[in-house]
C-alpha cells in the first residue's frame, strides 16, 4: 500500500478491482464503509458478483484477464474528456518528457513495442530513453504537445482503446463501462481523491506488473498518488507479506529491497555502481543514491566485526545469482521436477496445493532426496508421498517434520498491507514439541556451524563468519535462545563507531558508538555503522537514553483527523503513513486538497506539518526537490521504461484464453512470459475440450492452502467443501443443478467440486460470442479434512506460468471444463 | 353387630386412591409448571426431577383411569327421572329442607363428575403424551399444550368439588371410600334404589 | 442525565445493509460460548449450517433477489434471537429456565430446562433449539459479557458496525438519524431485543411480516392460566361459604 487501511475512509470513490475485500480484507471493508457513510462511492469491477459488488454503488464485469483492456479505456477517457489534473502531471509526472524519437509502441508495431528480439523473447530497451538535455537532464516540452513527449505518445497508446473495442474484450456492458470510467475520472479533481484496491486478482496474471502500472498511470494522471484518500494499495493476502517482502523473501531481493548481488558483480563497488541510479538532475533527491551506505550496514549486520574494509565487508560471502537468473517459485519447481535439487525446504508453506498446477510440484517432490517440512500441521506437502496417484513404494523422499509454533505462541513483529510494524507479544506457551521459527532456524545454524567447523566443506566462510549475538551462550558457544528485541535492535543498526558529520566544522556527533541508530540518514557506507533493514531504521531507537521499541507503541491520538495515529505503532518509512506524501501538495507546498491536508509547508517556521514528509527539503516551487523522491528523475513514470513487456502497458490475453485473436493487436499473449515445455506444463487456449475461462480465489472463512483452517472445524462448518461457481446460463447447458457433485478440469488436472449455481456469474458477450466463466477457491486439499469430502487443491487446474517480470502464476485466468461427476 | 353392605370392592378402593392420588400430584406439579413455583419443584429436586414425576405419574394416572371405567362406567352412562329430579333440587346441597328423590349407587352429580373425569383424563393424558414424545411437530405440540391447559381447568375446577363433597360435605363419605363397607341401615337411607335392586330393602 | 425516560433495555442493531457477510460474528459467538463445530456439507450456497442450530447461536443469511441494476443482489442477513419484549418462549416455558435480564436479554438457565420444546413451539422466529443433552440453546445476548461490561462476542468481531450493541432507544434514533426509515422490531412484540434497520422493506430481506406469538399460546397465557388460579380459588372459596351457610349434608331421621 502506499496508503494504509484506516486511509481508505478518506477517499471519495473507491475502486476495488482485482481484490475482494468484504471477503478476504475484511477489517478494510470498516473503512471502506466508513467513507460510504460520507457519501464516497464504492465501484467493484470483478468476473463475478462478491460479496464487495453486494455492497457497491457502481458494480461492473469484466472477464478474467482484460484488465488492462478495461484500464486503457479508462486512460483514454481521462484523456479524452480532459479529465487529468494538469498541473500534477506536468510538475510531477515524466509526461513533459521527450522519449527517443526510435521508439516505437504498439500502434505502430501491432501489439509490439521497438526493440522486440523474438528469438529471446526479450526486449532491447535502447529506444524505450529520454532525449537528454546537454546537461544530461531529460528533455521537456510543459505545453505536453511535442509529438514525442510521454503524454502524446500515452495519448496515441491509449487512442486504441476504445469503448466498442474494450468492450469487445472484456464482455463489460457498455453503460458500466462508462459509468466507472465516470465516477472515477471525476477524481482528476483537486478537491476529489479515489484510490485503488487491489490483490490477487491483479498479480496472478501473465501482465500481472502491466496491470498495476495501468493503474498508476491513472492515478498519477488524476493526481491521486500521496493524496490522502488516494495511492494504489495492494491489500496483502497475509498478515505480514509486506513484512516477508520487505526482509527479502524472494529471490531477487535482499532486505530492504536491495538486490541480490549477481555473479557478474564481484565485488563491492560493482555492485554499488551497478546497483546505484544515476540522475543529473539536481532536484531530484534519487533517494537509491544511498545504495552504498545500506549494503555497507547491511553486511555489519550480518557478518558483524568478520566484514571489514578489507575483505569488502564480507560481500564475497553473499550468494550470487547467475546472469539472468530467475530463481522465482516456478523456476524452482521446475529444477525440482527435473531433479535439480537434492532436498527442500518447506518452511510454512504448502505448495502441494499452493503451487500452480500441483501436479508438477508433487511430481517435482518425488524427485527429491528429503524434505523438511517446517510447518503448524502436517499437510498436503509433507504427505505428498502418500497422495492421490502417488505410490509410496516408489518414493525415496524422505520427510521431516519440524512442527512449529503459531504467532500467538511467540513474540516479534508483522508489516502490515500499509506498512506498519507492530509488535506483538507472547500470548500462549508453543504447544508440544513446536518452536518458533527463529529457535529451529537457531538450532539449525548452529549444528550447520559445527559441521562446517568440524568437516570443513567447501565454502565455509558466509556461515561461520555470520554475526549471531542474539542471546546467551551456553559452553559450547551456542546462543540458548533467541532474544527477539535484540533481533530487532540489528535490524534497526547500530552505531559501531563514533560517527560525525564530517560537512560541517567542527563536525557534529551523528551518533555515539554502540548507541543505537536513529534513522537511515546517520546510516554510513564505511562500515561504522550497522543495519539489518535500513527501511526499518527507526524502529528501535534511543529516547532520553532509554531503548525504545517504536513498533511496540499503543498512542491513539489522530492529530490530523485523517486517520494517521502517527502513535500507533511504526511505519516504514521513519514512520511516514503515507509515502509520496509531498505529491499531496501543489509547488508551494499547499495541499492540494485542503479538506484533507495530508501535509503542509509552513513558510515561516520552514517546516512541514501533518505526515511525516518524503524528505525534508523545501517545496519544490521554492527551490525545493521533486516529490517522487525513489524515481531517479524525481517524479512518477507514466512512461515507465523498467518493465519487460514495455513502457506503457498493452492488453494481451491470457496464456489461456477463450478467443483466437486478440482484438487489440496480432500479438496474442505477452510475448515476453517464459513458457516451460514439459508435457506436464501443457496449455490449451481456445480448445473445445476446455472451453470456459476459469479463476480462482479466497474465501473470508479459510486461508490459503486452508492448512490452518481446514484445520479449525468451526471454520470448516461454514465452507466445508471446495466449490465451483456457475452461472444458471452455463448450468442449463450442462444440465447441473446446484449443490450436485462436478468435476472441473483442465489442461493439468481436474479436481471435484460442489456447483454453486447463481446470477453472481453471468455468461460474457466477447466478440459475438458467448463465454462462460467459473470460479473456484483454492483452499481445500486431499489430507484433510481426513474423509476426502473437502476434495481437492483448485491449483491442479491452474498453470505455471509466470508474470513475465515477477514470475507470479497466471491462477486467475485459464479455461477449464466442468461437467458432472 | 349391625350387618355391613360393601358398597366399593378392594381393587376398586385402591385405584381410587391412586387415581386421585396420581391426579393430585400432577395438579400440583402442573401448578408449579403453570407458575414457575420454585418451592414445589425443589421439593422434588427441581424441575427436571419433577418432569419425570410428571410424565410418569401421568401414566399411573393414565392407566388407573383406564381401570376405573370398569367401576363407573357404566353407571355413570343411566339416567333416571329421579336423576332429573335430583338436578332440579341441587342435590339438596343447597337447601336441607328440599326434598332429595331416592338415589341408586351413584347420584347423578358423581355419575357427571367421572364423565368429566374420564373426558378430561383422557385429553389430559392424550395431550401429555404429545407434549411428551411429538415434540416435532409444531401443530401437534401447539394444541396438546392448549388442550392439556383446557382439560387443567377442568380438573382444578371439578377435583376439589369432589374433594369437598367427598369430605366435609358428606360426612362418613371419606371413611366409605376407604373401608368399602356402610352399615346396610345406612345405605337403605342413602342408596335405596341400589338396595332395592340388590333385594335388600 | 440525557435521557431520563429511557429504560435500562440493551438491544443489538443489525444493520443488514453494512453487512459484508464476512461471517466474523459466527466465528466469535462460537469461539465465546465454546460451541462444538457442526459437520456440515457444501449445499450450493454460502449459507452453512444452513439453519440456526444448538450449536449456532447466529448465522448470516445469504439472501439473493432480483435486481435491476445488477446480476443480483445478494443481502447478508445476521440470524439469532430477537429477544422480544413479549416472549412466546418465555411465556410458554414451564420451568422458568428461560427468563429476562436486567439488560432485557432473553437468557436461559441450562439447569431449570426441562427440555419440553414448548418454546420450540411458542417462537415466532423459529429460534430455540436442543443441544445433545437435551437442552435449550440460544443467543443469549452474551449476557456473561455484557454484565462484565464487554459487548457481545458477535458485535465487538463485527469489522463494519452492521452489529451494534447499546442502548435499545438509543440505537433505534441514531438509526433513524442515520437515514434508515424503518426499524424492524421497534414495535413488533413490544419490541424486539434484536432489531434492524433497513431503508428498504424488511420483506426484502426476509424478515417476517407482523411477527406474533401462537394464537392458542396468547390465548392459554391470557385466560386459561387465570382461569386455573380462579377455578381453584372459587371452588375452595365456593366449598367454605357452602360449609358455612348450609353446612354439611345430614342424614335425615326417618320420620
Amino acid at each position: 500500500m502506499t496508503n494504509h487501511w484506516i486511509d481508505l475512509k478518506n477517499a471519495d470513490v473507491i475502486l476495488v478491482m482485482g481484490s475482494n475485500p468484504a471477503s478476504n480484507h475484511p477489517i478494510s471493508m470498516k473503512w471502506i464503509m466508513r467513507a460510504r457513510e460520507k457519501g464516497a462511492k464504492l465501484v467493484c469491477v470483478d468476473p463475478r458478483f462478491t460479496q464487495t459488488a453486494a455492497k457497491a454503488d457502481l458494480y461492473a464485469p469484466l472477464r478474467s484477464g482484460t484488465d488492462i483492456a478495461f484500464l486503457g479505456g479508462m486512460i483514454n477517457y481521462i484523456l479524452e474528456k480532459d479529465l487529468y489534473f494538469k498541473e500534477y502531471v506536468v510538475n510531477y509526472t515524466n509526461a513533459a518528457f521527450l522519449v527517443n524519437p526510435d521508439y516505437k509502441g504498439p500502434a505502430d508495431l501491432d501489439g509490439l513495442f521497438s526493440g522486440f528480439n523474438a528469438e529471446k523473447k526479450n526486449y532491447d530497451k535502447k529506444s524505450w530513453s529520454f532525449q537528454l538535455e546537454e546537461s544530461g537532464v531529460a528533455m521537456k516540452d510543459p505545453t505536453l504537445q511535442d509529438p514525442n513527449c510521454v503524454f502524446q505518445l500515452l495519448k496515441k497508446h491509449y487512442s486504441r482503446y476504445t469503448v466498442e473495442k474494450v468492450v469487445d474484450i472484456t464482455g463489460t456492458p457498455e453503460d458500466k463501462l462508462l459509468a466507472v470510467y465516470e465516477i472515477f475520472g471525476s477524481t482528476g479533481k483537486p478537491d476529489r481523491v479515489g484510490t485503488e484496491c487491489y490483490a490477487m486478482g491483479w498479480t496472478q496474471h501473465t501482465v500481472g506488473t502491466q496491470n498495476i502500472r495501468a493503474m498508476t498511470i491513472i492515478q498519477v494522471l488524476l493526481g491521486n498518488m500521496g493524496m490522502a484518500g488516494g495511492g494504489i494499495n495492494a491489500m496483502r493476502g497475509e498478515a505480514n507479506v509486506q513484512g516477508s517482502t520487505d526482509y527479502g523473501l524472494l529471490f531477487h531481493i535482499l532486505p530492504g529491497y536491495n538486490p541480490t548481488p549477481v555473479a557478474s558483480q564481484p565485488d563491492l563497488a560493482t555492485y554499488i555502481d551497478k546497483n546505484t541510479p544515476k540522475t543529473k538532475e539536481p532536484r531530484s533527491v534519487n533517494w537509491w543514491s544511498n545504495r552504498n551506505k545500506y549494503i555497507t550496514s547491511y553486511l555489519k549486520a550480518i557478518y558483524g566485526e568478520a566484514a571489514t574494509k578489507d575483505n569488502d565487508f564480507g560481500y564475497s560471502w553473499l550468494p550470487k545469482i547467475d546472469v539472468g537468473q530467475n530463481a522465482s517459485w516456478l523456476m524452482i519447481f521446475d529444477k525440482m521436477f527435473k531433479g535439480d535439487f537434492e532436498g527442500f525446504f518447506a518452511w510454512g508453506q504448502n505448495p502441494a496445493c499452493s503451487g500452480a498446477n500441483s501436479n508438477k510440484t508433487r511430481q517435482a517432490m518425488t524427485k527429491l532426496k528429503w524434505l523438511v517440512n517446517v510447518n503448524l500441521f502436517d499437510n498436503e506437502t509433507g504427505s505428498f508421498w502418500r497422495g492421490p496417484g502417488m505410490n509410496p513404494k516408489d518414493i525415496q523422499t524422505e520427510v521431516f517434520m519440524l512442527p512449529c509454533c503459531s504467532s500467538m505462541e511467540k513474540q516479534g513483529s508483522i508489516a502490515n498491507s500499509g506498512r506498519m510494524a507492530q509488535w506483538r507479544y507472547k500470548a500462549v506457551d508453543p504447544i508440544g514439541q513446536s518452536m518458533p521459527d527463529a529457535e529451529i532456524i537457531n538450532e539449525l545454524y548452529f549444528k550447520v556451524k559445527e559441521l562446517y567447523k568440524k568437516e570443513g566443506g567447501a565454502y565455509p566462510d558466509p556461515i561461520v563468519n555470520l554475526s549471531w549475538e542474539y542471546g546467551d551462550c551456553d559452553a559450547a558457544g551456542k546462543v540458548k535462545h533467541l532474544d527477539i528485541p535484540t533481533v530487532a535492535k540489528e535490524i534497526n543498526g547500530t552505531f559501531l563507531e563514533d560517527v560525525y558529520d564530517k560537512t560541517a566544522t567542527p563536525p557534529k556527533l551523528i551518533g555515539k558508538k554502540g548507541d543505537l541508530v536513529t534513522s537511515f540518514p546517520s546510516l554510513q557506507a564505511d562500515g561504522s555503522t550497522s543495519c539489518g533493514n535500513w527501511i526499518y531504521c527507526n524502529s528501535y531507537i534511543l529516547k532520553d537514553g532509554k531503548e525504545v521499541n517504536m513498533m511496540a507503541r499503543r498512542g491513539k491520538d489522530d492529530p490530523t483527523g485523517l486517520g494517521l495515529y502517527p502513535g500507533w505503532a511504526w511505519a516504514w518509512p521513519v514512520n511516514r503513513r503515507i509515502i509520496y506524501n509531498r505529491a499531496s501538495v501543489d509547488p508551494q507546498g499547499q495541499p492540494w486538497d485542503p479538506k484533507r491536508p495530508i501535509l503542509k509547508w509552513d513558510a515561516e517556521k520552514k517546516a512541514w506539518a501533518g505526515d511525516v514528509p518524503d524528505g525534508p527539503a523545501p517545496p519544490m516551487g521554492t527551490d525545493g526537490k521533486f516529490p517522487f523522491i525513489m524515481k531517479p528523475d524525481g517524479v512518477a513514470s507514466i512512461f515507465g521504461p523498467g518493465l519487460v513487456e514495455g513502457p506503457f502497458p498493452e492488453h494481451y490475453e491470457a496464456l489461456e484464453c477463450p478467443v483466437e485473436v486478440n482484438a487489440m493487436s496480432k500479438q496474442r499473449i505477452n510475448p515476453t512470459i517464459k513458457i516451460f515445455g514439459d508435457k506436464m506444463d501443457a496449455f490449451f487456449s481456445c480448445d473445445a475440450r476446455y472451453p470456459f475461462v476459469g479463476t480462482t480465489y479466497r474465501v473470508s472463512e479459510h486461508w490459503q492452502t486452508g492448512c490452518m483452517t481446514r484445520h479449525c472445524s468451526w471454520l470448516l462448518e461454514m465452507q466445508p467443501q471446495n466449490f465451483v461457481e456457475l452461472s444458471f446460463e452455463l448450468a442449463k447447458d450442462l444440465k447441473l443443478s446446484n449443490g450436485e457433485t462436478v468435476i472441473v478440469s483442465s489442461g493439468r488436472g481436474e479436481v471435484k467440486a460442489v456447483a454453486l449455481v447463481s446470477e453472481r456469474f453471468k455468461p460474457f458477450k466477447i466478440s459475438n460470442t458467448t463465454v462462460h466463466q467459473v470460479g473456484l477457491p483454492w483452499h481445500f486439499g486431499w489430507q484433510f479434512p481426513e474423509d476426502g469430502s473437502g476434495y481437492d487443491s483448485a491449483n491442479l487446474l491452474t498453470p505455471n506460468v509466470g508474470d513475465a517480470n515477477t514470475m507470479i502464476p497466471e491462477s486467475k485466468a485459464f479455461m477449464v471444463n466442468v461437467r458432472k461427476a | 353387630m349391625a350387618e355391613m353392605v360393601r358398597k366399593s370392592s378392594v381393587d376398586e378402593i385402591l385405584n381410587h386412591w391412586i387415581l386421585a392420588g396420581s391426579c393430585i400430584l400432577l395438579m400440583i406439579t402442573g401448578y408449579a409448571f403453570l407458575f414457575h413455583i420454585d418451592g414445589i419443584a425443589a421439593v422434588f429436586g427441581g424441575f427436571n426431577a419433577m418432569k419425570t414425576v410428571h410424565n410418569w405419574g401421568g401414566v399411573v394416572f393414565c392407566i388407573s383411569l383406564l381401570y376405573s371405567m370398569r367401576h363407573y362406567l357404566v353407571d355413570a352412562l343411566e339416567y333416571d327421572a329421579d336423576d332429573l329430579q335430583w338436578f332440579k333440587v341441587a342435590g339438596g346441597y343447597l337447601s336441607h329442607k328440599v326434598r332429595v328423590p331416592p338415589m341408586g349407587k351413584y347420584n347423578p352429580g358423581q355419575k357427571l363428575y367421572y364423565l368429566a373425569v374420564v373426558g378430561a383424563g383422557i385429553a389430559i393424558a392424550a395431550s401429555g403424551f404429545g407434549i411428551w414424545l411429538l415434540k416435532d411437530n409444531n401443530t401437534v405440540m401447539l394444541l396438546s399444550h392448549l388442550v392439556h391447559n383446557v382439560a387443567f381447568c377442568v380438573f382444578v375446577i371439578a377435583v376439589p368439588v369432589h374433594i369437598y363433597l367427598g369430605t366435609l360435605a358428606n360426612p362418613g363419605t371419606f371413611q366409605l371410600m376407604v373401608s368399602g363397607t356402610l352399615p346396610l341401615a345406612d345405605a337403605k337411607k342413602r342408596y335405596p334404589k341400589w338396595m332395592k335392586a340388590a333385594g335388600k330393602l | 442525565m440525557a435521557n431520563d425516560n429511557s429504560t435500562n433495555r440493551k438491544a443489538i442493531l443489525v444493520t443488514p445493509e453494512a453487512c459484508i457477510g464476512c461471517r466474523a460474528c459466527q466465528v466469535a459467538c462460537k469461539s465465546w460460548n465454546q460451541l462444538p463445530s457442526i459437520s456440515t456439507k457444501n449445499n450450493g450456497t454460502y449459507q452453512n449450517p444452513p439453519d440456526l442450530a444448538s450449536a449456532a447461536f447466529n448465522i448470516i443469511q445469504y439472501n439473493e433477489v432480483p435486481s435491476q441494476e445488477n446480476p443480483v443482489r445478494w443481502l447478508f442477513v445476521s440470524r439469532r434471537c430477537m429477544h422480544c419484549e413479549e416472549a412466546g418462549c418465555m411465556t410458554i416455558c414451564p420451568s422458568g429456565a428461560l427468563y429476562r435480564t436486567a439488560e432485557g436479554a432473553v437468557a436461559y438457565d441450562r439447569d431449570k430446562c426441562i427440555g419440553c420444546k414448548l418454546c420450540v413451539t411458542a417462537c415466532p422466529f423459529d429460534v430455540p433449539r436442543y443441544d445433545a443433552d437435551n437442552k435449550v440453546t440460544k443467543c443469549h445476548l452474551c449476557t456473561d459479557r455484557i454484565v462484565a461490561g464487554m459487548l457481545p462476542a458477535c458485535v465487538k468481531t463485527c469489522p463494519t458496525s452492521a452489529l451494534k450493541f447499546g442502548d435499545r432507544d438509543e440505537l433505534i434514533s441514531n438509526a433513524k438519524k442515520e437515514g434508515y426509515t424503518t426499524i424492524y422490531g421497534e414495535k413488533d412484540l413490544s419490541g424486539l431485543g434484536s432489531i434492524y434497520a433497513f431503508k428498504e422493506e424488511p420483506k426484502l430481506y426476509g424478515m417476517k411480516e407482523n411477527p406474533a406469538i401462537p394464537s392458542s399460546v396468547v390465548f392459554w397465557h391470557t385466560y386459561l392460566k387465570p382461569l386455573s388460579l380462579i377455578g381453584l380459588g372459587g371452588v375452595v372459596a365456593a366449598a367454605a361459604i357452602h360449609y358455612l351457610a348450609i353446612g354439611p349434608h345430614k342424614e335425615k331421621e326417618e320420620v
